[in-house]
C-alpha cells in the first residue's frame, strides 16, 4: 500500500457496519478517537451519510432515471435492458430497428392487452433524450407529474431531473478523482522536498512557486480549446481532469512540505533513523500517517472547489463537451431563460447549494475532529 | 559565452537597418534594395565587427551621414519631396505606349504622387495599367446615371442621435483585408459604409451611382467606363483620384496583405485592365463579358495617399489604423475603447450628403458598437433600452422571451417586425470534408445526409418558422434548381447506405461498426454556440440510424481557424451570400481551392485524385471537393456570357454537387425579424427588397423626442399604445 490508509478504510467500515461490528480493521487509538469525535458532530456526520447516499444513488442512476425499462416481459421472455446491449424495437414486434422507446412500448402493451408488460424506472427519461413525443413540445416545458418530468424540461425538451442526477454523478466522480490525484502529487512532491531538504527543497520550492503562478483558468481554457476533437468524451473529461490537477497541486504541496519538516525534527524520527530505517520506511510508516491529519481536513473543501470549478468551466463553455449532462450547462440554460423557465435555475441552484453546503458541513466536522489541540499527546 | 557572442552578431544587422530605416520615411530617398547578404558576406561582417560597442559607433556614424544627406536632398529639391528625376521645365513629356512613364522615366502627371515601388509595379504590368487621353474614350457610348431609379429611403428621415449596436467580439483589427479582417465589424467599416463606383439597386435590377456619376458599358461587353464624381472625398478630406483604382489592384494583388482569396479574386485573370483617361474618367476591363458587368467591375478605391506603398509591415502597421473612407461613418482612435466599444461618427460635411440615393440614409450621427459577448445578455441589454434593435430570428426569442404579450411590446414601447425579403439565404449547412475518413466514401456521405433530421429541428427548435434549404444555391431566381430536394431523414435509407460503406454490424451501444470494428463516428465542428440545441437534436436523431455524432463547439474565431486548416470532418456554418444574379461555385467547390496542385495536375488519367496531394488551407472549399467533372463545368460556367447557358450550367452544377453529397443543406428563412424600440423609425415599406439585415442600407432614423417620451412613459409605466406593436411587411413576400 502506498501509505497507511487503514484508518480511512476502518472509518468507512464503521460507517457501513457501525452496529454490526463483524470485521474490523485495526485502528490506532488516536484515529479511533478522531473518528468517534467526528461521529459525535451530528451535523457533519449526517451530511456525510447523506452525501454518500445520494452519490451511491447517482452511481445506480440507471435504475431510477432512465428511458430503458427495468424489466420487459414479452411473449414469455423477460428482458432486462438497463445494463444490457441496446435492444432494437423489432425485437418487441415494433416496426423500427433502432433503440426501443419503452414508454411507447408500455402504452402499446397495455392497449394490446396480451399479457406483456414493461416496468419503467421512476423517471422514465435519459439525460440525453429529447422528449418530442408531444406535438406541441418545443422545449422548456414546466414540471409535469403526469409525464413524470418532475423538474420540467430544458430547452431541447430533456428532463431536468435526469440531467441533474447524471450531472451530479459526473461532477462528484470528477471531484473525487481530482482530490485523489491532487493529493497524490502533492504528497509526493511535498514529502520529497520536506524530507530531503537542502538543495532538493530549494529547487523544488522555486519550481512550485513558478508553477503556482501560471494562471490556472487560462491554462484550462487554452488547453481545452486545442484538445483534438476525435478524442471521445471519456478522454476529454479525463484530460480536463488532468489539466486541472496539474495546475492545482501546488497549494497542497506547501502544506505537506511544512508538516513533514515539522515532523522530521521530532525525536521519534531520529530514533527511527538511528535504528537504521530506510528513508522510504520513515516517510511511509512514520511521517505520512502523521501528516495525513492535516490533509484530511482540507479534503472536503477541495471537493467543493472541484465541483464549483468544473461547474464554472461548464458554464463558460470550456468544461465537459456537450451534450454531457452538467450542472454548469444547466445553470447557463437557466440563466438564459430566467424569465420563461425558472424551474431550471431553481432546481440547479438548489442542488448546487445543497451539495456544497453538505460538503462544507462535512469539512467543518472533519476539521473539528482532527483538531490537534484536542488530542495533543505531549505532557 | 559562445552563445552570447553569436547573439550579439545577429543583432548587429538589425541595429543597422533600424537606424537606416528611421531616417527613411520618404520613399524616394530609399537606397536601392539589395539582395539579402550572402552567408560568406555575413561571415566577413562578423569578423569585422568584433564587438557591440564598435558596431554601435559605426551605426551612429552611418545615421549621421544619412541625416546630412537627407537634409542636403531637402534643400536641393526646395523642400519638396520630388523625385530626383523630376520633370525638368521646358521639355515636353513623351510617353511610351502604356503611358505610365515617359521616355526619360518621368511618371505621368496623374501618377506623379506614386511611390517608386508602385510605379515600378504599374510599369511591370503595363498591359493591366494603362494611361490614355480623353480622345481615346470611344464615341457612341451610352452613358447611364441611374436617374430613372427611385430612391429607396424615406424623405421623412431625420439626421441625428446615436444608434446603439453591439458586436460579439472586439474586432481583431481595423484593417479590412488580411488575417482576421473578415470579422463582423468589417461591415461597419467597409461593406455597409464605403461606396463603390456603382451600386446595384436593392429594389430593382438597375443601378444607382456611388462614386461615379455615370457609367457606360463598352462595345465588348467586358469594359465599363466610369466618370468619377469630382466631389468625391475620403474622410481625411483628400479627393478620390482615378489613380486610386490603379492602386486598388496593386493593393489587392500584393502579397503583403496576406489575403490569397483577394489576391486571386482581383487577379489579372479577372480584372484585365484599368485605363485612366483623365482626372475623372476611367474604365475597368473584366476578363469577359458578363450580364452583370457594371456591378462586377464596380470596385472600391483604395486611398493611395494613406498607404503609399506596401511592405512586410503592412499587417502590423495598419492593424489599428482604419483607412480613410468614402462612406459617411469614420472611426477615430479617440472613439475606440479597446475591448469594449467602437464609436463611429458621421462626417459633418460628408461629400455625398445631398446626393440622391444617399440623402435620407445613414441618419444617426453616431454608431456606438459595444462588445457584448453573450447573445442572451445582449437581449437583456436590448430590453433595458441600451440597444436600439435586436434580431429576433430565433424562435426562442420571438415566441419565448419576447412574446406579443410581453409588457414592452403590449404597451407599445417596442415593435416586433417581420419583413419578408428576397435574397439568397445565408448558407446554413453541414459541410462534409470529403477527404477525412470515413466521409471519403460516397456511401457514408449519402448515409450521413439521410441521418440528419433537419425537419425535426425546423419543427421543434425553430417552431416551423424556417423552411428547409434544398440545394447549394437557393434564392437565385431561375438560376436555382427548380426541382432538386434535400435528402430526407430516413433510418432505412441511411442504414442501407452505411451498409454499402461497410458499416453493417450494430454495436452494443446502437452505433454501427465496420468489419474492422471501427465505430461510425463523425465529429461536427462549429463556432455557433447559439445553435447548440440544433446540433444536439441532430446528434440524438442520428443515433437512430447508428451514426454517432460528436460535437465540437468552439469560440467563433477558434472554430473558423480550425475549419480553415481543413482538419474537420464536418463543419457546420453559414456564409452570407451576396445578392447576385447567379451563384458562385468556384470558391466552395473547385478543386483548386481544395488542393495546392493546380488544375488537372492533381488528377490521374482516369480522373481520380492522385495520392499525396497537398491540402490547400484558408480557402472556402470546406468540403475538399475535387471532382474533375465539376471542375470542368465550373471553369466553363465562369467563362460563359449568356444568361440562359449560365442558368442551364448552374442547374447541372447543383445536381452534380448534390450527387457528390458533401453539403447537407440546412434551413433558410424567408424573412427578417427584429425587435426595435419605437424611437427607431423605418420607411413605409420598412426597407428595400434585397435587405439581408436591418442595418445594411441604413434607411432607419432615430427620433430623439420620441426616445425621451418612451423612456418617460416606461418609467411611469404608462402604455403608449392600446395594442401590441407587432408589424408585418409582406410587400415582397414571394408567392
Amino acid at each position: 500500500m502506498f501509505f497507511r490508509m487503514h484508518w480511512l478504510l476502518g472509518w468507512i467500515q464503521e460507517c457501513a457496519l457501525s452496529k454490526g461490528g463483524m470485521i474490523r480493521l485495526k485502528l490506532n487509538p488516536l484515529a479511533r478517537k478522531k473518528l468517534s469525535r467526528f461521529r459525535s458532530i451530528r451535523r457533519g456526520y449526517w451530511s456525510f451519510i447523506f452525501l454518500l447516499f445520494i452519490y451511491g444513488l447517482s452511481l445506480g442512476a440507471e435504475l431510477f432515471v432512465n428511458n430503458k425499462a427495468l424489466v420487459v416481459f414479452y411473449e414469455g421472455d423477460l428482458y432486462f435492458p438497463t445494463y444490457a446491449d441496446q435492444i432494437g424495437g423489432d425485437r418487441f414486434g415494433l416496426d423500427y430497428s433502432y433503440e426501443t422507446n419503452y414508454r411507447e412500448l408500455k402504452k402499446q402493451f397495455k392497449e394490446s392487452n396480451r399479457g406483456n408488460w414493461v416496468l419503467l424506472p421512476i423517471v422514465p427519461y435519459d439525460p440525453y433524450e429529447m422528449d418530442y413525443q408531444d406535438e406541441n413540445a418545443t422545449g422548456l416545458s414546466p414540471p409535469n407529474f403526469e409525464k413524470r418530468h418532475f423538474l420540467g424540461t430544458d430547452k431541447t425538451e430533456r428532463d431536468v431531473l435526469a440531467r441533474l442526477l447524471y450531472g451530479f454523478r459526473i461532477a462528484m466522480t470528477f471531484a473525487i478523482a481530482y482530490l485523489l490525484l491532487t493529493y497524490l502529487i502533492a504528497m509526493g512532491a511535498g514529502s520529497l522536498m520536506g524530507y530531503a531538504g537542502g538543495k532538493a527543497d530549494m529547487i523544488g520550492l522555486r519550481f512550485v512557486e513558478i508553477w503556482a503562478n501560471v494562471p490556472f483558468l487560462y491554462m484550462v481554457i487554452i488547453l481545452v480549446s486545442v484538445m483534438p476533437g476525435w478524442w471521445g468524451v471519456g478522454w476529454q473529461v479525463s484530460s480536463l481532469l488532468l489539466i486541472m490537477v496539474l495546475f492545482s497541486w501546488t497549494g497542497m504541496a506547501y502544506y505537506v512540505r511544512a508538516s513533514i519538516y515539522k515532523e522530521k525534527a521530532r525525536e521519534y524520527i531520529s530514533a527511527a533513523q538511528v535504528i537504521g530505517a530506510s528513508p522510504t520506511r520513515i516517510i511511509f510508516r512514520h511521517l505520512l500517517p502523521n501528516v495525513i491529519s492535516t490533509l484530511v481536513t482540507f479534503a472536503p473543501f477541495t471537493i467543493a472547489a472541484a465541483i464549483s470549478s468544473v461547474t464554472a468551466l461548464d458554464f463558460l463553455g470550456y468544461g465537459l463537451p456537450p451534450p454531457t449532462p452538467s450542472w454548469g450547462e444547466l445553470l447557463k440554460q437557466g440563466v438564459n431563460n430566467l424569465r420563461i423557465a425558472p424551474w431550471i435555475v431553481i432546481s440547479t441552484v438548489t442542488a448546487l447549494v445543497v451539495t456544497l453546503t453538505l460538503v462544507t458541513f462535512v469539512g467543518e466536522a472533519v476539521r473539528e475532529a482532527f483538531d490537534p489541540k484536542k488530542f495533543s499527546t505531549y505532557e | 559565452m559562445q552563445k552570447h557572442k553569436l547573439k550579439t552578431f545577429s543583432i548587429l544587422p538589425l541595429f543597422l537597418s533600424l537606424f537606416i530605416l528611421t531616417g527613411c520615411d520618404n520613399n524616394q530617398l530609399k537606397p536601392p534594395r539589395d539582395m539579402p547578404p550572402s552567408p560568406e558576406k555575413r561571415e566577413s561582417e562578423k569578423n569585422f565587427l568584433t564587438d557591440r560597442e564598435s558596431a554601435r559607433e559605426l551605426a551612429r556614424e552611418f545615421a549621421q551621414e544619412f541625416a546630412q544627406e537627407f537634409v542636403r536632398h531637402l534643400k536641393e529639391s526646395n523642400s519638396s519631396f520630388a523625385l530626383p528625376t523630376a520633370v525638368k521645365p521646358g521639355k515636353k513629356p513623351d510617353f511610351t505606349h502604356s503611358g505610365i512613364v515617359d521616355n526619360d522615366g518621368r511618371p505621368h502627371p496623374l501618377l506623379s504622387h506614386c511611390a517608386e515601388d508602385v510605379l515600378e509595379y504599374y510599369k511591370k504590368h503595363a498591359d493591366c495599367f494603362t494611361m490614355a487621353t480623353g480622345a481615346d474614350i470611344p464615341a457612341g457610348l451610352i452613358w447611364l446615371n441611374g436617374s430613372k431609379e427611385k430612391e429607396f429611403s424615406s424623405p421623412s428621415a431625420k439626421k441625428g442621435g446615436t444608434w446603439q449596436a453591439y458586436m460579439r467580439d472586439f474586432p481583431r483589427t481595423f484593417r479590412t483585408i488580411g488575417p482576421d479582417a473578415n470579422g463582423a465589424f468589417r461591415s461597419y467599416l467597409l461593406d455597409h459604409n464605403a461606396l463603390g463606383l456603382v451600386h446595384s439597386h436593392p429594389n430593382t435590377d438597375g443601378y444607382y451611382p456611388g462614386l461615379a456619376t455615370s457609367w457606360a458599358v463598352g462595345e465588348d461587353g467586358a469594359t465599363v467606363f466610369y466618370r468619377l464624381d469630382p466631389n468625391a472625398r475620403y474622410s481625411d478630406g483628400k479627393q478620390v483620384r482615378a489613380s486610386d483604382y490603379f492602386f486598388f489592384l496593386y493593393f489587392m494583388r500584393n502579397k503583403h496583405v496576406q489575403a490569397p482569396w483577394y489576391n486571386d479574386f482581383y487577379g489579372k485573370d479577372k480584372f484585365k485592365k484599368v485605363t485612366i483617361y483623365n482626372q475623372n474618367t476611367l474604365s475597368i476591363t473584366f476578363y469577359k463579358a458578363k450580364p452583370d458587368i457594371v456591378e462586377r467591375a464596380s470596385i472600391r478605391p483604395k486611398p493611395e495617399h494613406f498607404y503609399s506603398e506596401l511592405d512586410g509591415e503592412f499587417l502590423t502597421k495598419y492593424q489599428w489604423k482604419p483607412e480613410p473612407t468614402t462612406g459617411p461613418y469614420v472611426v477615430y482612435p479617440r472613439n475606440v475603447d479597446k475591448g469594449k466599444s467602437v464609436t463611429l461618427v458621421r462626417q459633418k460635411d460628408w461629400w455625398a450628403d445631398q446626393k440622391k440615393f444617399f440623402r435620407y440614409r445613414f441618419n444617426p450621427n453616431q454608431i456606438k458598437v459595444s462588445v457584448i459577448r453573450d447573445y442572451n445578455k445582449a437581449f437583456e441589454v436590448f430590453l433595458k433600452g441600451d440597444l436600439d434593435m435586436f434580431g429576433l430570428s430565433k424562435a426562442e426569442f420571438w415566441y419565448g422571451k419576447l412574446p406579443h404579450e410581453h409588457p414592452l411590446v403590449a404597451k407599445g414601447y417596442l415593435t416586433k417586425a417581420t419583413f419578408y425579403n428576397q435574397t439568397p439565404p445565408p448558407s446554413y449547412a453541414l459541410r462534409i470534408n470529403s477527404r477525412q475518413p470515413p466521409m471519403d466514401d460516397l456511401n457514408t456521405r449519402k448515409g450521413f445526409h439521410h441521418a440528419i433530421n433537419f425537419d425535426l429541428v425546423l419543427k421543434k427548435v425553430f417552431r416551423g418558422d424556417f423552411v428547409r434549404m434544398n440545394s447549394v444555391a437557393d434564392g437565385y431566381g431561375t438560376r436555382s434548381h427548380p426541382s432538386i430536394q434535400a435528402r430526407e431523414f430516413s433510418v432505412k435509407k441511411a442504414k442501407s447506405f452505411f451498409a454499402k460503406a461497410g458499416y453493417s454490424k450494430l454495436g452494443p451501444d446502437g452505433i454501427l461498426l465496420n468489419a474492422l470494428g471501427q465505430k461510425l463516428s463523425v465529429e461536427v465542428l462549429t463556432g455557433y454556440k447559439h445553435f447548440e440545441d440544433v446540433l444536439v437534436v441532430l446528434k440524438e436523431q442520428a443515433k437512430k440510424t447508428g451514426l454517432e455524432i460528436k460535437l465540437k463547439i468552439l469560440e467563433p474565431t477558434a472554430a473558423w481557424k480550425a475549419a480553415n486548416e481543413k482538419n474537420h470532418q464536418v463543419f457546420f456554418s453559414a456564409f452570407n451570400s451576396s445578392v447576385e444574379l447567379f451563384p458562385r461555385f468556384w470558391e466552395p467547390f473547385h478543386s483548386d481551392n481544395a488542393y495546392e496542385e493546380v488544375g488537372n495536375s492533381k488528377y490521374t488519367d482516369d480522373g481520380s485524385l492522385k495520392e499525396g496531394v497537398t491540402t490547400k488551407v484558408s480557402t472556402n472549399n470546406f468540403t475538399q471537393t475535387a471532382v474533375q467533372e465539376i471542375d470542368k463545368l465550373i471553369d466553363l460556367y465562369r467563362e460563359e456570357e449568356n444568361l440562359a447557358r449560365i442558368t442551364e450550367m448552374s442547374h447541372q452544377l447543383i445536381e452534380k454537387i448534390h450527387d457528390h453529397a458533401v453539403w447537407v443543406p440546412g434551413w433558410k428563412k424567408p424573412w427578417l425579424r427584429l425587435g426595435y424600440w419605437n424611437w427607431i423609425k423605418f420607411p413605409e415599406n420598412w426597407g428595400p427588397k434585397e435587405s439581408r439585415n436591418y442595418e445594411e442600407f441604413h434607411v432607419f432614423w432615430i427620433e430623439p423626442k420620441e426616445k425621451q417620451r418612451i423612456i418617460n412613459a416606461k418609467k411611469e409605466d404608462k402604455p403608449i399604445a392600446t395594442e401590441p406593436s407587432v408589424k408585418i411587411y409582406d410587400r415582397y413576400l414571394a408567392k
